[in-house]
């Protein structure tokens, strides 16, 4: 039987390494890939297919949640596990609704990441014992924020690639940056800044990069 | 006359009083049936006297009124307190001492704005620290304990049986430093505030209180929106509250309520502890951080005991057209 191949992405090198042995031990997996921001990670994928794709939550240029959404997008085989920091219904959520197949916090990642794995590959969703409730909180604040907690799309008002671009201004990419790391014009880039700007209402980087923070596409 | 009298320059006035007072010893001399003899006879020693201190009373009495706002300006100066601000001198009285009252007045303003803005910068260089010190902590020493457990994880598969408890042990050493960091990092910058808003913030601040003391925090959180420099002052109150109830109070319950309170939000922190000592309010340290943060965003911090025993911290913001 061939191996399960997957690919691991997180910004500390520490980590990326701890993920690297431990997962290269078990039969059976075996580690093809590393990336330390999401836009490798995508390309990485991309560029070689894998079977499981760990992903931290945060990291710089996309963050793992964008990364998920394209991997799971237009690798829809590729399982994706979310690795994360942070116990908080919000990121589950979001999690999930990129199409994440697990999330797994980094204070119990010795217990669970393995459970985790198997779990994924097995089609199955694994959540940290806590995140059910989480979610479900999550999931009200939502209704009594928006009125209807199902529809995503109705409270965002930015499309997937518009909070891309948003999440690299806030790290203070320059327009022509932006548009080499994710492959479009300096035109469309300057473009999704004008639209992005009138449809939140805000004037300037500032505003935005708090936005940013709210929305957890960038560390505060 | 004695309205024109009010507003006259103070030279002046006393330059008329003491003119006035020689006028009338010298209409008294010329005119009245007075004579002093060489030696002085003892009945017009005691015309003279009773002349002098006629004349003295006359100083006095004309003198006084002018000077009086000069002692209003005083007392006002030696009541000033640098944590209540607003205090201001009255402008009356004849134009010098007005002039000297507006121009204190105006030195006040201009400590109290250097003061707000000088208090400002340090808690804004202090919030700053605390948010790269969070980072720091989560970003590497959080990952560090990440990587150790996941190397630990990778041992366990290789570990002879009889190392299988202490290798247990160690796990359980690195999960509790882990989550230790993460609850510093969070209690030096509270991330859930820029995430989630302040009434989450504070949810989690008596969640934290209640782990850590045993003592259950009874809440009652309005969510009302407010910007970012009150958010973070009502966080901070409210944390500090908190972290003295827990420290000195023996509290057996604690209350914690935010909500709009006529045209006012009010945040309030109530224990039935053992109280204040006396003094406490001028000399912690704590308290004190309270008040400049308050003053930052003018608003009202009062710390009291309450009737029946316990503390009562309260902060009153500014009521705002349209909340």
């Amino acid at each position: 039987m061939a191996s399960t191949r997957i690919l691991v992405a997180d910004d500390h090198p520490i980590v990326l390494a701890g993920l690297r042995r431990l997962l290269d031990a078990q039969s059976g997996y075996a580690v093809v890939a590393e990336a330390t921001d999401g836009i490798e990670a995508v390309r990485a994928t991309l560029a070689e297919p894998v079977d499981l794709a760990i992903l931290d939550v945060s990291m710089p240029r996309k963050t793992g949640l964008q990364a998920a959404r394209d991997i799971t997008r237009r690798r829809p085989d590729t399982r994706v596990l979310m690795l994360s920091m942070h116990a908080d219904g919000q990121y589950v959520y979001e999690a999930l609704a990129v199409g994440a197949s697990g999330y797994v916090l980094k204070t119990a990642i010795d217990r669970d990441l393995l459970d985790a794995c198997r779990a994924a590959l097995r089609g199955e969703p694994f959540l940290y014992p806590d995140a059910e409730r989480a979610l479900l909180r999550e999931r009200l604040r939502r209704s009594e924020a928006g009125g209807d907690g199902d529809d995503d799309g109705a409270h965002e008002p930015l499309s997937p690639r518009e909070l891309e671009v948003v999440k690299l201004i806030a790290e203070a990419y320059s327009n022509d940056e932006i548009a080499e790391q994710l492959v479009i014009s300096k035109k469309t880039v300057e473009r999704h800044r004008a639209n992005i700007l009138e449809k939140l209402g805000m004037r300037d980087r500032v505003e935005l990069t708090r936005f940013a923070i709210r929305r957890g596409l960038v560390e505060p | 006359m004695l309205s024109r009298l009010g507003t006259m320059p103070l030279f002046w006035r006393i330059f008329l009083t003491q003119f006035a007072v020689l006028v009338v010893a010298f209409l008294l001399l010329v005119f009245a049936p007075v004579t002093v003899s060489i030696p002085v006879a003892a009945t017009e020693l005691v015309v003279l006297l009773c002349g002098m201190a006629a004349l003295a009373g006359l100083g006095l009495m004309l003198l006084r009124p002018a000077l009086r706002p000069l002692q209003t300006v005083t007392q006002t100066m030696r009541r000033i307190d640098p944590l209540a601000p607003g205090q201001r001198v009255p402008v009356v009285g004849e134009p010098s001492i007005a002039a000297l009252a507006q121009a204190f007045n105006e030195m006040l303003q201009r400590l109290e704005d250097e003061r707000r803005e000088s208090a400002r910068r340090a808690l804004a260089v202090q919030e700053d620290e605390r948010k790269r010190v969070a980072r720091e902590l989560h970003d590497e020493v959080g990952q560090v304990f990440t990587a150790i457990m996941l190397q630990l994880e990778h041992l366990a598969a290789s570990i002879p049986p009889e190392l299988r408890g202490e290798l247990e042990e160690l796990r359980e050493t690195a999960r509790i430093g882990a989550t230790d960091v993460r609850r510093i990092a969070a209690r030096l910058r509270p991330q859930v505030l820029d995430d989630l808003g302040l009434d989450s913030a504070l949810t989690a601040l008596a969640s934290a209180h209640a782990d850590q003391t045993g003592v259950i925090v009874d809440r009652t959180l309005e969510s009302i929106a407010l910007d970012a420099e009150q958010e973070l002052v009502v966080y901070r109150v409210a944390q500090e509250a908190l972290t003295n109830v827990a420290r000195h109070a023996g509290a057996s319950a604690v209350t914690l309520t935010f909500r709009r309170e006529g045209r006012s939000v009010v945040l309030r922190v109530r224990d039935d502890g053992r109280g204040l000592p006396p003094g406490a309010t001028r000399s912690s340290n704590g308290i004190r951080g309270m008040r400049e943060r308050a003053l930052l965003i003018g608003a009202a911090l009062i710390v009291r005991n309450v009737e029946g025993g316990g503390t009562e911290v309260s902060l009153r913001l500014p009521p705002v057209e349209g909340r």
